[in-house]
Formats: C-alpha cells, structure tokens, sequence
C-alpha cells in the first residue's frame, strides 16, 4: 500500500501539471484575497444593496479561503486527471500490473488526492493569508478575530481534498477524460449554481435543499460571508459530512467499477 | 528442461466472449522455464486477450490461469516475479521514460539506481531523459522491456516486441532473450511474424480464432526431420536408398526426400550407384509453411460465414506498431 501511494505522488509530480496548478493557485489566492479583502471592508462596496454580508470572522475566512474558489475547480480537475489521463494514455494497464490488487491501485489515488488537496491548499492559505492579512490590517480590521479562523484553514485542506475524490469518481465513470472535466467543470461551476439560484425561488427548495448542494456545502464548511442573514445555512460540521458523502459515492462507486472492468 | 527456479506458466480451459464474439475459447497450454515459447497467430486470432487474461488485466469468462502455481494478482511484489511488456503505447507523453520506470519501480519497491542500470542494458540512457511524446515505436519497445525487466523476473512476457525495432534491434532482442533464457527464465513471446519466431523459439503455440491449433517443439511441429537431395536420376537413388533401409518420398522442385538425418549415408549411397548429386541438406523446419497452411482461409475477422452476428474488431496493420486493435 505504501509502496503504491508514493508510486501515485511520484506519478502526480513527474508530468508538468503539479506546478502549473500550483501557480494558478497561488496566484488566484492571492488576487482574491486582496479583492474580497478590500470589497468585504470598504464603506462604499458595503453599501450597495444585495451586499454578502457577516461578521469579523466570516469575512477573515472568506478572504483566507477565497483561493478556493478556484481551488475546488482546480482538485476537481486534477482529480478526473488522476484517472483520466491514464484511460486516455492507457498507462493504466501498467498501473494494475505493478500493483494488481485493484482496491489497493485506488485507495492509493484516494490518499494520494487527499494529500494533494492539503498541499495546494496550504499553497493557497499561504498566498490568501500574505496578502489578506495586510489588506485587513490597512482597513483597520483584526486580521485574526477568533480562533475558528484557523480551524477554516484546516478544513479548507479537507474541502480540496474531497472535491479531489469527487473529480476521481466523475473520471472513472466518464471514461472520456475530455468529456468528464467537461461535464464535472460545468456541473460545479455553471449547472450547481443555477440549479441553486433556481430552487431558491421555491421555498421549500430554498430551505431544504439548496443547503446541499457541493458548493453551497462548501461555502458553508470554511463559513464565509452569505448573501444575507435569511440564506439557510448547514453547520460547518454537517457540511463537511454532506460534502464528503459526496466524495465517498462518487469515488466509492467508481472505484466499485474498476475492480471489475476488462483493461484492454 | 524444468529447472528448479523456474516458473511455468500453466493456462487450462480459458475463455473470453465479449457479447456474442469468443475472443479465446477453450484455451490449454503450458509454458515452461528455461525456453522461449513463441505465442503465433494471425492478427485478431486472440493473442493480446490471452496475454490480458494471465496478466488479471481482463477477466476470464470460464477457465483459469497460473504463473508459478499462483494467479497474477495474488503475487505481492509481482514485478520480483513476472515481467510484462503489453503494446508498445503505454506512456504519458508528458512524462520522461525515466520518470516512466521510476513510477513503477516505486510501486514494486524497486530502487531508482535499477532503472538507470536498465536504461543502459537497453541502450537508451540519454533519450529516456526526454518526455515520451517524441518517442520513435523502436524507442517504446525498449521502454517496455525495460519496464518488464524491472525486477529481474523469472517469467518474461512479451507482446510483440519485434514490432518498430530496426533489424539491427531485432538481432540484439533475439540475443537478449536467449541470454535470458539461459538463465533458466520462462519466456513467452507473441508474434504474427512467423520468421521471427522460427530463429528465436524453442516451444511454437499456435491459435487462430481464440483456438488452440497445434504447440510442441518447434522440431515437433515441422513434421519429421529428413534429408533434401537433388540427383539426374532420383528413381535410381530411391531404389538404392530402399536398398540401404532408407525410405525416400519426392519432394517439391525435383528432389527427394530422404527420411534420415546422416547426410554421409545418403552420399554414400548415392556414389555407390553411381549417380551424381549436387545438393544435399538437412531439411529445414519451415514453420511458415505450416502456419499458413493451418490458418489459411479460417481468419474470422477476414469475414467467415461461421460467424455472421459478430462483428470482429477493426484490424489496424500490424506493421503500423499495433496489434491493440485484437481486443
């Protein structure tokens, strides 16, 4: 098992992709930082109607998390890759011979997505905490609130690895790696966020469902600001259940398929 | 033939239908150490599914398959045990062919200094520095072997690995296998190029249509050993050879068919009845002959009424690199 983990960490950091991310991740923490750090403060953004809205701690976790934005999309992506590109390559026939025990072969790509997740999501706080940090000391603002801020980094490492997982299982079930980071990307990013403006003109969707949704699951693990105090809302803790439940199904069952399907 | 540290290879009653179409069916044969087992069939007769089944990479539909008594993916470490090379495409083009090896050295255990040492066994130290993208198909098969070498295996198995080589890299393949053989390794060695086969095998494994048609010796399979002479009078030479306890049959383009192996006896014979000669050789196993004339016209993917609702799969040439397209 550990021999196949770090064949899996080895394989992630030989192609050129590692560092690529990482760059991106980097850069899109830092940048939205500085963004929400000084949108989320300044009197004249306040004001207009319609404004997200929370207090000295939601708006320090939004703007130490908001690397995540892009973050979930980038796991998400690297994810379907993980398995994708192996299908696509068909270097997954050399992966099942030098570790034949199937369910060994993935739980190896499950720990080795977790990892990744934490990695670029330290990338990320790093980036978002350099600069966010500043902007909420200029603006006058304690950069630290309370100690739930740290606790919304560390969960944000788990959020990036479990959107990882979910990426793995949309690019096991979609063999086409083309066709999954197209429909695992438009799904999270375009169809989810409809979906959830749409429920939210049915009051029932709004209250009961909504909430979990990936994204809004997400949003409510790291608890950033909201679009007002009427936003149903799930624990932090229940939502990271939720948003793993997501994960286990969607690579559980995935993996479920690999152990049986013909490599050819 | 069996040496102790060996491996043998045993398959018994396999076969594979994909819906209606039987890729193997009914499959038994054995592969033993110390030899190099030549795997023949035309392109599509099941080969690359066969291999599949023994590797735990496609899943039998009845039967069974063992390398040393266990089946592939009970093997722990199954590099230490079983090397593979399968087609000649299994890279990530954004990855060296070092990083390649060092991927699957890591998931067996397998320190980076025997990738290196491989690289150079292989000839490709400088190039597999470079992302696999640009790789010729001779590069690849080079690749794979080293990747099946890996963990210095007592069972070598190979999927066409002739294919894309120059002859210069085929001369230096049919040298490395036997070296390994010697060794007592078991060696298993698909191919459609029956002359390849015929300088490089000791045991001949015939299919066509997912079948087993013959296996044996390679001596076994060309029929009996004889001897080829040419004379002006060959009736004359037939009787002193009956007379000499020789029995003798025409043969093909005016010669006859002496059924020894003492070219001296035959010579002899001949100058003691006075008849000139002016060839005389050992007959040659000529396995293409055989293997035509046992797959000729049988090939299911050429069309055969036999099997009118399965539609085989598309061949793509063999000499294009890829005999994948079987399955």
């Amino acid at each position: 098992m550990t021999t196949a983990i770090r064949s899996e960490f080895l394989k992630f950091f030989t192609t050129r992709l590692w560092w690529g991310m990482a760059i991106g991740i980097f850069v899109a923490g830092g940048l939205f930082a500085g963004f929400f750090g000084w949108a989320l403060t300044s009197g004249a953004a306040q004001s207009s109607p319609g404004a997200p809205e929370g207090d000295a701690t939601q708006v320090a976790n939004t703007v130490y998390t908001s690397g995540m934005g892009v973050g979930y999309l980038l796991l998400l992506t690297i994810g379907v890759l993980m398995i994708g590109a192996e299908y696509r390559h068909k270097t997954i026939t050399s992966t099942f011979l030098a570790t034949p025990n199937r369910l060994t072969a993935m739980l190896a790509k499950v720990v080795a997505l977790l990892g990744i997740g934490g990695l670029y999501g330290l990338i990320s706080i790093v980036s978002s905490v350099g600069v966010g940090a500043v902007v909420l000391n200029l603006t006058g603002r304690d950069p630290f609130p309370s100690g739930e801020v740290f606790r919304t980094m560390a969960l944000s490492l788990l959020v990036l690895g479990l959107w990882g997982l979910i990426g793995l299982g949309v690019g096991i079930l979609i063999k086409n790696q083309v066709a999954a980071l197209l429909v695992g990307i438009g799904v999270a990013w375009i169809v989810e966020p409809l979906a959830g403006v749409l429920l939210g003109f049915w009051d029932f969707g709004a209250e009961h469902i909504v909430k979990f949704l990936p994204t809004q699951a997400t949003n409510a693990v790291v608890n950033s600001v909201t679009q007002g105090p009427s936003v149903a809302r799930l624990e932090w803790w229940v939502a990271a259940l939720v948003l793993a439940g997501y994960a286990a199904v969607l690579a559980g069952f995935g993996i479920w398929r690999t152990l049986h399907e013909d490599v050819s | 033939m069996t040496s102790t540290t060996g491996a043998r290879i045993e398959i018994s009653g396999l076969t594979k239908r994909f819906g209606g179409f039987v890729a193997v069916d009914d499959l038994t044969f054995t592969v033993e150490p110390g030899r190099i087992t030549g795997f023949l069939g035309p392109n599509g007769a099941g080969k690359t599914t066969t291999l599949r089944m023994l590797l735990d990479l496609v899943h039998p539909t009845s039967g069974s398959t063992r390398i040393d008594g266990v089946r592939y993916a009970e093997i722990e470490r199954p590099f230490m045990v079983v090397g593979a090379a399968l087609e000649a495409t299994n890279f990530h083009p954004g990855r060296t062919g070092r990083d390649h090896l060092r991927v699957l050295a890591t998931a067996n255990g397998i320190p980076t200094a025997r990738v290196d040492e491989l690289l150079e066994l292989t000839g490709i130290p400088a190039a597999a520095r470079k992302r696999a993208g640009e790789y010729s198909l001779g590069m690849r098969q080079r690749l794979g072997l080293a990747a099946a070498l890996l963990g210095d295996p007592k069972v070598l198995i190979l999927d066409e690995p002739a294919n894309g080589l120059d002859p210069e890299g085929i001369r230096w393949l049919r040298g490395f296998l036997r070296h390994l053989s010697d060794e007592g390794k078991t060696i298993l060695v698909s191919s459609h190029m029956l002359q390849e086969v015929q300088q490089t095998a000791d045991d001949i494994v015939i299919i066509n249509n997912g079948k087993l048609i013959r296996s044996g010796t390679l001596a076994e399979l060309s029929g009996g050993r004889g001897t080829v002479v040419r004379s002006s009078d060959l009736d004359s030479l037939a009787g002193a050879l009956r007379i000499a306890d020789v029995e003798s049959a025409p043969g093909p383009d005016d010669t006859l068919i002496a059924e020894t192996t003492d070219l001296r006896l035959v010579g002899d014979v001949a100058l003691r009845a006075g008849l000139p000669i002016w060839e005389l050789k050992a007959k040659q196993a000529d396995l293409e002959e055989l293997f035509f004339s046992l797959t000729e016209g049988t090939n299911r993917n050429l069309g055969d009424a036999t099997y009118p609702d399965s539609a085989a799969p598309t061949e793509r040439d063999a000499l294009a690199g890829q005999e994948g397209a079987n399955l």
